[in-house]
């Protein structure tokens, strides 16, 4: 299943969740934020949020800035 | 009165919540997240400014997160965004991912002076507003855009010393004093400050808090300067409880004018 995150596409297996994703980029759901297809996610549902074929997600999260 | 005293009985309050500190600091800037840790501490704020970011695949790196003190609030800003709907995305993101559901609104359309446009913040603001955030917008010191950010509903007004990272300090005085004066909101000095003078500056006229960033991140030794403006806040503060005398044209003597001992005549 292919996806587009932050503007790159990605392999990932089916039924992939939102907490899958993150599992894959690395990073701890704690403050990783997620839009997908220009609706952000609840951080709760991120294990529950099964991901599509296509589905364009936004990944971010908070940097240092004043 | 001791110095922990007054800052104690004294607190900023913003939205309800309490704030020994009326020092809210920015986290960018400095050389390294270590640094930035210990000018956090040093500086005693609670309250701490982040921006929202893509994650770079190719660097994923380490999460500011992991490196600020417990107990510090982070409060997400919308720096970048240019127009409302931006910024109502940006926050509409932080909130779902967790922060809190506190925004620092700006909206800068002027890259060279980094100047805030009013009227998209205000549309900004009342959408926000509406969907349960508590907004603390950044803004010019324009008196009337107060009051039509505290009837939608915002928690504070954020307005400019001076363009931010400029250090020039309380540039834009009078507006703001005008600001401070007719208040309903917390008033926080936030931008261009680039001296803990100019904090005691902002805190003696009477504003309620200061937010720093540039000055503590890209000073020479930047825990040493949180201190510093830790220290100016406080002293500005007391200074504007303890009442500051009238300026006056002429000289007004500190000593008895009578009984000189060089008075040879009764």
């Amino acid at each position: 299943m292919k996806v587009i995150v932050n503007n790159r596409e990605l392999e990932l297996q089916p039924q992939a969740t939102v907490e899958t994703l993150l599992g894959e980029l690395g990073l701890q759901p704690r403050y990783a934020l997620v839009e997908r297809n220009g609706e952000p996610v609840e951080r709760s549902r991120y294990g529950q949020v099964e991901l599509r074929e296509g589905d364009r997600l936004v990944v971010a999260r908070p940097v240092a800035g004043g | 009165m001791t110095e922990k005293g007054v800052s104690v009985r004294d607190p900023l309050v913003i939205a309800g919540r309490e704030f020994r500190s009326r020092l809210i600091t920015g986290t960018g800037k400095y050389p390294s997240f270590e640094v930035m840790r210990e000018a956090v501490v040093a500086s005693e704020c609670e309250m701490v400014t982040v921006a929202i970011r893509r994650i770079d695949l190719d660097a994923v790196g380490e999460a500011i997160t992991d490196w600020l003190p417990e107990g510090v609030m982070l409060l997400p800003n919308t720096a970048g965004c240019q127009t409302a709907e931006e910024a109502v995305r940006v926050a509409r993101l932080a909130r779902a991912g967790g922060l809190p559901d506190w925004i620092k609104l700006e909206v800068i359309p002027d890259p060279r002076y980094l100047l805030p446009d009013g009227e998209e913040t205000l549309r900004a603001a009342a959408q926000l507003v509406e969907e349960g955030f508590t907004v603390l917008p950044y803004v010019l010191p324009d008196p009337v855009l107060q009051r039509k950010l505290e009837q939608v509903g915002c928690a504070t007004v954020m307005p400019l010393a001076a363009p931010i990272g400029s250090g020039r300090g309380l540039k834009l005085r009078h507006a703001i004093e005008i600001m401070v004066e007719q208040a309903q909101v917390p008033v926080i000095v936030d931008a261009g400050l680039g001296a803990p003078s100019h904090a005691a500056e902002c805190m003696e006229m009477g504003a309620d808090g200061v937010l720093v960033n540039t000055a503590i991140g890209m000073a020479g030794d930047p825990p040493a300067m949180a201190r510093a403006f830790a220290l100016a806040v406080e002293a500005g503060r007391m200074a504007y409880l303890a009442g500051i005398i009238e300026e006056s044209k002429e000289a007004r003597p500190s000593s008895p004018i009578t009984g000189l001992v060089t008075q040879e005549r009764a």
